[in-house]
């Protein structure tokens, strides 16, 4: 019975994105089929509270802000900038240019929290100069897809967070923690940006200009403001004058002196910049309110407990039950956000994780890589949301040119596994 | 009629900008107090704990109402997200039914939510709710924003289905950010989403 | 058989978590299955600032959540969070009889009955450099997330401070906060000596959860299931209160495991503190009326 309403639901709600209903409300309503099967609690009323709650949310209010440096710095001389610095710098890397795109966000996600802040905001500015300069299309929504779930991994991460509460595990260790397996990724995803580079036809790819040094040194002189910008934001972060939701304000204000004082801002300008960024936070928040509420119709309906439940009647061994969790949360990714999955499963998979001997900090890291790869797998997936709305592409493209950094995902998880220390060498640090 | 409507949905937007610049504004001002205390300190005098009360209650009613306002000028700036893959294979006649069947959908799911959230609303008016932080917030005030948008946005969607049922594009057609789109033909998806 | 979900906003290892677990299995266990009550942990169901009208609306049958959360709608629900008022578990016990009839009536007026209230441990003050009297915390950067902590803040003559709960460890490692209170449990379980290096046992007080339901909700059910209900709640409060006490004592001990400083206050850093006590009770008075001088007559009263 209760599979089969599972299946219903999936059924239901692939129906619904694929009928062309907007996703945050094919949320809402698959939430509501859920609600009416399984509950009997008032669901409009359950609509309007938890949509409430889960929009009014300081963590959250870093989004817009993230979104909106975007737009400045995307109006303005400065990622024009950014690259004409950068680019005889990694002339001859194979892959040259796109690794922006995987640093830039792994740089990015040291201040931001979320990955669909740090595709929106890094996306915005690479997207046009990239695919300008001759880059493939899909390696460019590639490496965005996938290098911006760095957002969540590389600290501060709002889903570790929720992780560390749910689990009374210490933040500052699980942040600590992420820091090597962030670092792993972008090697991963770099390493395979050349490896591809390298395995094309030469006419295949973009061209960099060869320059003297001298002229090399030259030109990084326009990186100066980009960089200043950046290190403001971490700046006032690590210096303690700003908590990682303060950041984005810093970001924003930076940019908008930068940009004044390159002459790119004008009120047109800025005009443009703030409507770009409300439309685009309008619609991330308008789903994440849609996925909120579809989270509390299945903490109504039991649905993700009784999985997690059968799974723990299995009694596997340690690997065998990573192996099944695995699976269950890529799964599950496909439907919900990352941070419901944790929500709603870490009550009953925590208890099942230690019995198994599993550290818990090791397997917060673990869960977030798993959440990473949620963030693009279609038909619910933020960062393809995010870049559907970026570049006009559909999901299905965008899932597809994504598809190579998901499975690296899967190799991280698999080289976590086997070496553990990965993550718990630096919080073992900390001493205590 | 029209003009009236396009103000609306213009009015929406253009507060929900306000609010978004207002989570700036009081962040950066926090921010720059907490600079001043950090000079204070490291110049030898204590810190006085400068400080905007309940900041972050604010920011989060701020984003909430920048959130819901902007509902309906997004969704016919067509920056709302939907899966169009299958709706270009279709014949123009099928696609027809399947926008109206989206709108009318879209439209009842949201004025049964705007009319639960008025339901939330007049309780925490009628129990006068408070805020828990430093200043005690009516919790009607913010969550009225919420109400607001969902009707602003419940008057686009009936605004587009008399369109659309006239025979007119919906709103959003052909609009969307497609940074790359315009670099190849663009022949199989002249449909925005 | 009826099915009630139950929000709750700590995590499954805190305390009063363990404690309402074990309060569903006694109602599914007394009435033989005719009431279960399926736990919905860590906020996992409704955000903590919204269990409460979730609660009232009938949203959900059941919730538990901070009892001086409510401190603003009426101050009397926050009177077993002012400071140097009741600081021991007999002093407590004392302040929630006085307080219990009041805050009853006031939620009734909203459709709750409360079933049951367990205090968490005493408030013990974390500080990152060594302090020997009220004076040291002059200037210092002190947590405050209500009106009432900032206002001992500013008496302490120190600087209040607002930091969201998971930005604390990194406002303690960047110095942006340096001293908070809490309690023991609430210090352990966020392994505070990551970031702070002082604790001092100073009971300040002893905020409560309170488990309410629905009254029409209740209402509805059988007469023998209600019984079972309140027994079951009845045994919850008075296991609650014991947990409570032993956490106290363990908790405590995992701190100085951990290698934080633990220190007894001294004598005369606790007279300033019931000074500074004195001094906001009077003024709290003055916001409560006549309801909260009441608690307090009846307080005091032997
Ligand atoms: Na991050
Ligand atoms: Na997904």
């Amino acid at each position: 019975m209760e599979l089969l309403s599972t299946v219903f639901l999936l059924i239901l709600l692939l129906a619904l994105l694929g009928g062309g209903l907007w996703v945050a409300l094919s949320l809402m309503l698959v939430g509501m089929a859920g609600m009416m099967m399984f509950s009997s609690a008032p669901m409009g009323d359950v609509l309007a509270t938890t949509v409430w709650g889960a929009s009014n949310s300081w963590a959250l209010a870093a989004l817009p802000l993230f979104i909106w440096m975007g737009e400045i710095l995307f109006r303005s001389r400065l990622s024009e900038d950014l690259f004409s610095g950068l680019a005889p710098w990694m002339g001859r890397i194979p892959g040259r240019l796109l690794h922006v795109n995987i640093l830039g966000s792994g740089i990015f996600a040291a201040v931001s929290g979320s990955s669909a802040a740090t595709a929106a905001t890094i996306g915005k500015m690479t997207i046009p100069e990239l695919s300008g300069r001759g880059y493939q299309q899909n390696m460019i929504i590639g490496t965005l897809a996938g290098s911006a779930t760095l957002g969540l991994l590389i600290p501060p991460s709002i889903v570790l967070i929720v992780y560390g509460v749910a689990t009374e595990q210490s933040i500052a260790r699980l942040f600590i923690a992420g820091v090597l397996p962030g670092l792993l990724l972008v090697i991963l995803f770099m390493g395979y940006v050349m490896i591809w580079s390298l395995r094309q036809p030469k006419e295949n790819l973009a061209k960099e200009e060869v320059l003297p040094f001298k002229e090399k040194v030259n030109r990084s002189r326009r990186l100066i403001p980009v960089v200043l910008i950046i290190s403001g934001v971490i700046g006032s972060v690590y210096s303690g004058i700003a908590s990682p939701t303060d950041a984005a304000a810093v970001g924003v204000l930076l940019s908008l002196v930068f940009s004044y004082f390159t002459g790119s801002l004008n009120r047109k300008s800025f005009i443009e910049g703030l409507m770009g960024a409300t439309k685009t936070s309008c619609m991330i928040a308008f789903i994440l309110a849609g996925a909120a509420f579809l989270t509390v119709a299945m903490g109504f309906s039991g649905i993700p407990k009784s999985l997690a439940s059968w799974i723990s009647t299995l009694e596997l061994s340690p690997y065998a039950l990573l192996f099944a969790l695995t699976l269950f949360f890529i799964v599950l990714g496909c439907f919900l956000d990352g941070i419901s999955v944790v929500v709603l499963t870490t009550s009953v998979i925590m208890p099942m994780v230690e019995q198994a001997g599993i550290d818990p900090l090791w397997f917060g890291i673990f869960l977030v890589i798993v959440v990473e790869m949620s963030q693009i797998t279609p038909p619910v997936g933020f960062n393809l949301f995010v870049l559907q709305n970026l570049t006009g592409r559909n999901i299905l493209q965008i899932s597809k040119s994504a598809l190579p950094f998901f499975l690296l995902m899967l190799v991280a998880l698999l080289i976590v596994t086997v070496f553990p220390e990965i993550v718990t060498a630096l919080p073992d640090q900390m001493g205590g | 009629m029209r003009r009236i409507l396009d103000v609306i949905y213009t009015c929406g937007a253009g507060l929900a900008a306000v609010f978004i610049l207002g989570i700036c504004l009081l962040v950066a001002a926090q921010v720059f107090m907490n600079l001043v205390d950090r000079l204070l300190i490291l110049s030898g005098f204590d810190a006085v704990g400068l400080s905007i009360p309940s900041y972050a209650d604010f920011t989060g009613f701020f984003l909430a109402a920048s959130s819901f306002l902007a509902l309906a000028y997004t969704m016919r700036a067509g920056g709302h997200i939907r899966v169009t893959l299958m709706l270009h294979q279709l014949s123009p006649k099928w696609r027809h039914v399947f926008e109206v069947a989206s709108l009318l959908t879209g439209g009842v799911l949201t004025i049964y939510f705007a009319f639960y959230t008025g339901r939330l609303v007049w309780d925490s008016f009628i129990y006068e709710d408070l805020s828990a932080g430093i200043i005690s917030v009516p919790l009607w005030i913010p969550q009225f924003s919420m109400l607001l948008g969902l009707i602003i946005l419940s008057i686009s969607f009936i605004d587009d289905i008399v369109c659309v049922l006239s025979g007119e594009k919906p709103s959003y057609h052909g609009k969307g950010e497609e940074a790359l789109l315009e670099k190849e033909a663009p022949t199989t998806m002249y449909e925005g989403e | 058989a009826d099915e009630w979900d139950m929000p709750t906003p700590y995590p499954d290892k805190t305390f009063h978590t363990q404690n309402i677990i074990q309060f569903a299995k006694d109602v599914e266990e007394s009435t033989k299955g005719e009431l279960k009550i399926k736990v919905h942990t860590a906020g996992s169901l409704f955000k903590h600032a919204d269990i409460k009208n979730a609660v009232r609306g009938g949203q959900v049958p059941i919730g538990e959540f901070f009892l001086s959360l409510l401190s603003n709608e009426n101050p009397v629900f926050g009177v077993d969070s002012q400071p140097f008022l009741a600081t021991s578990y007999e002093d407590a016990d004392k302040l929630w009889k006085a307080q219990k009839k009041v805050v009853s009536k006031l939620l009734d007026k909203q459709g709750l009955m409360i079933l049951y209230s367990v205090p968490w441990p005493p408030q013990g003050l974390y500080v990152r450099k060594e302090v020997s009297s009220v004076e040291d915390l002059k200037g210092v950067k002190f947590r405050a997330y209500n009106a009432t902590l900032e206002r001992l803040a500013s008496q302490m003559g120190a600087a209040p401070t607002q930091v969201e709960v998971p930005d604390i460890p990194q406002a303690f490692a960047t110095g942006h906060v340096e001293a908070m209170m809490t309690s023991p449990s609430t210090g352990a379980n966020s392994k505070a000596w990551d970031f702070v290096n002082h604790y001092y046992d100073i009971r300040a007080w002893l905020p409560k959860n309170v488990v309410v339901v629905n009254k029409r909700t209740f209402r509805r059910l059988d007469k023998s299931v209600q019984e079972a209900v309140l027994q079951a709640a009845a045994a919850a409060e008075k296991r609650g209160w014991e947990m409570s006490r032993q956490e106290t004592t363990e908790q405590t001990k995992v701190l100085a495991d951990n290698g934080m400083a633990v220190h007894e206050p001294t004598s005369e850093m606790l007279k300033e503190f019931q000074m500074l006590g004195s001094q906001m009770i009077d003024y709290w008075v003055s916001e409560a009326g006549p309801e909260g001088r009441a608690i307090l007559e009846q307080y005091n009263a032997k």
